[in-house]
């Protein structure tokens, strides 16, 4: 059994900042932030150089990360704001860190979850926030008419109310909110590329972590967890249990109005397709499978053996944009090998997930 | 004449389909109008994006695949329409 991870994360290569973010830092004006300013323009005047080394795939590491203000680190700062069903973002700032929960579920819910996300994060890998470095999180609630959505705009979360008759509001699954918060992980780090395989995997780590963010609020162990993404999001009108299962990828509902959950979990079921960005969401279910095969060969909590492989490969230099299933299944044997040992349980648990779903042969 | 909205993607991953056949509508003409004003070959490429909505919209001899940032103006009126045609 690992020892978790507490604490600040304190090796350099997690903490990478994007380059629209390194302007920003560059162009700080405050002498409190004066050396991560000039750090941030020194790493721009590499970004060329960086950026043809690694054929343009990664953003790059910022070795100043340590200069920026004074902050206890691991500490949440939430803010949530309401759009009043509207399309514009932020909305009006209903909540912010340490104020008291209110009448609305829906800003109690959000403001929740993302504590619940930040303490996965914090506690168990170390990582402070989304880009590691404290970077605050937002969310927007009650977004849009009856819309039937959640998404990571590249600054915040936002959340639709869903319509009422098939969808319920967006932030009543704490899943839903984990996975919305890891793909601004995923863009601060792997940074894959949304189509095809990459973009599968972008979205196959979001369920992971928002699974774990969901096991490890409640004290779930891997044989306790639903394995389900979005439990309760469907109303009572829809035959459904969520909108995906990891356990067992194409069983989550199956509808007289949404049609049967059509997700593969295996590559013999691999779906080719010009929609949703060449099937993100549908061939997810596979990666997604081989993560539940490892949680239940080693047993016990998801977030520990499991979960620290599955991120220290996303953090780590072993991805590129363009990663596929293959590329990604090389990378978490890898980092289970590096952190468990070559043939041992966790090794062998990795290895024997991937065989399963039929990304790697067994002769690997 | 057909028109198809098919939307994927979005957090739920739910493909969902409308289509109007125009002739069938109590006001073909103002619809045959209204998609031949659509700037058709003016849709260029969106960067996909996180659990946001993509759109295909066919209407013969036309297609076109847009993300859902890019569905304003007359392009949301046009969906709008198909929906509200379909009860939604």
């Amino acid at each position: 059994m690992d020892t978790p991870h507490p604490g600040p994360d304190l090796h350099p290569h997690c903490t990478i900042v994007p380059p629209y973010l390194l302007v920003r830092l560059a162009k700080l004006d405050d002498p409190r932030f004066a050396q991560a300013a000039a750090a941030a323009r020194e790493s721009l005047l590499r970004d060329s150089q960086i950026r043809q080394l690694r054929g343009g795939e990664h953003p790059f590491t910022y070795s100043g990360a340590r200069t920026l203000p004074a902050r206890t680190p691991g500490e949440s700062d939430r803010t949530i704001s309401d759009a009043g069903g509207q399309e514009r973002l932020p909305g009006r700032r209903v909540r912010a860190e340490g104020q008291p929960a209110g009448s609305d579920p829906a800003v109690n819910e959000a403001y929740d979850s993302l504590g619940a996300t930040q303490a996965l994060f914090w506690t168990q890998f170390g990582r402070d926030s989304i880009d590691g470095l404290g970077l605050p999180m937002d969310a927007t609630v009650h977004y849009g008419k009856q819309y039937d959505n959640a998404f990571w705009d590249g600054e915040r979360m936002v959340f639709g109310d869903g319509d009422g008759q098939v969808f319920n509001r967006f932030t009543i699954s704490p899943s839903v909110i984990g996975h919305e918060l890891t793909h601004g992980v995923t863009q601060f780090t792997a940074n894959l590329q949304y189509e095809g395989q990459s973009g599968a995997l972008n979205e196959s780590i979001s369920d992971v972590f928002g699974a774990l963010v969901e096991q490890h609020t409640r004290g779930q162990s891997s044989a306790e967890a639903s394995w389900l993404i979005g439990d309760g999001l469907f109303t009572d009108q829809v035959e459904g249990v969520a909108l995906r299962s990891m356990k067992a990828p194409g069983t989550a509902y199956n509808d007289d109005v949404l049609g049967k959950d059509p997700q593969p979990g295996s590559m013999a079921d691999y779906i080719e397709t010009d929609d949703d960005n060449g099937g993100v969401h549908l061939n997810s279910g596979i990666p997604n499978r081989a993560f539940y095969l490892v949680a239940d060969a080693l047993g016990g909590n998801a977030w520990e053996r499991p979960g620290r492989i599955w991120y220290n490969t996303l953090t780590g230099t072993g991805l590129g944009r363009e990663s596929d299933f293959a590329a990604f299944a090389a990378a978490t044997a890898a980092t289970a090998a590096q952190l468990h040992g070559i043939g041992g349980a966790a090794h062998n648990a990795v290895l024997q997930a991937w065989v399963t779903v039929g990304v790697m042969t067994g002769r690997e | 004449m057909k028109v198809i909205v098919s939307r994927s993607g979005g957090m739920a991953g739910i493909r969902l389909t409308w289509e109007v056949r125009v002739e069938e509508q109590p006001d073909p003409a103002t619809w045959a109008d209204f998609l031949n004003s659509l700037p058709w070959d003016d849709v260029t490429d969106s960067e996909a994006a996180p659990d946001r909505f993509a759109y295909r919209i066919r209407c013969a001899p036309h297609e076109v695949v847009l993300g859902e940032t890019q569905v304003n103006g007359p392009w949301r009126d046009l969906v709008n329409r198909v929906r509200a045609a379909n009860g939604m």
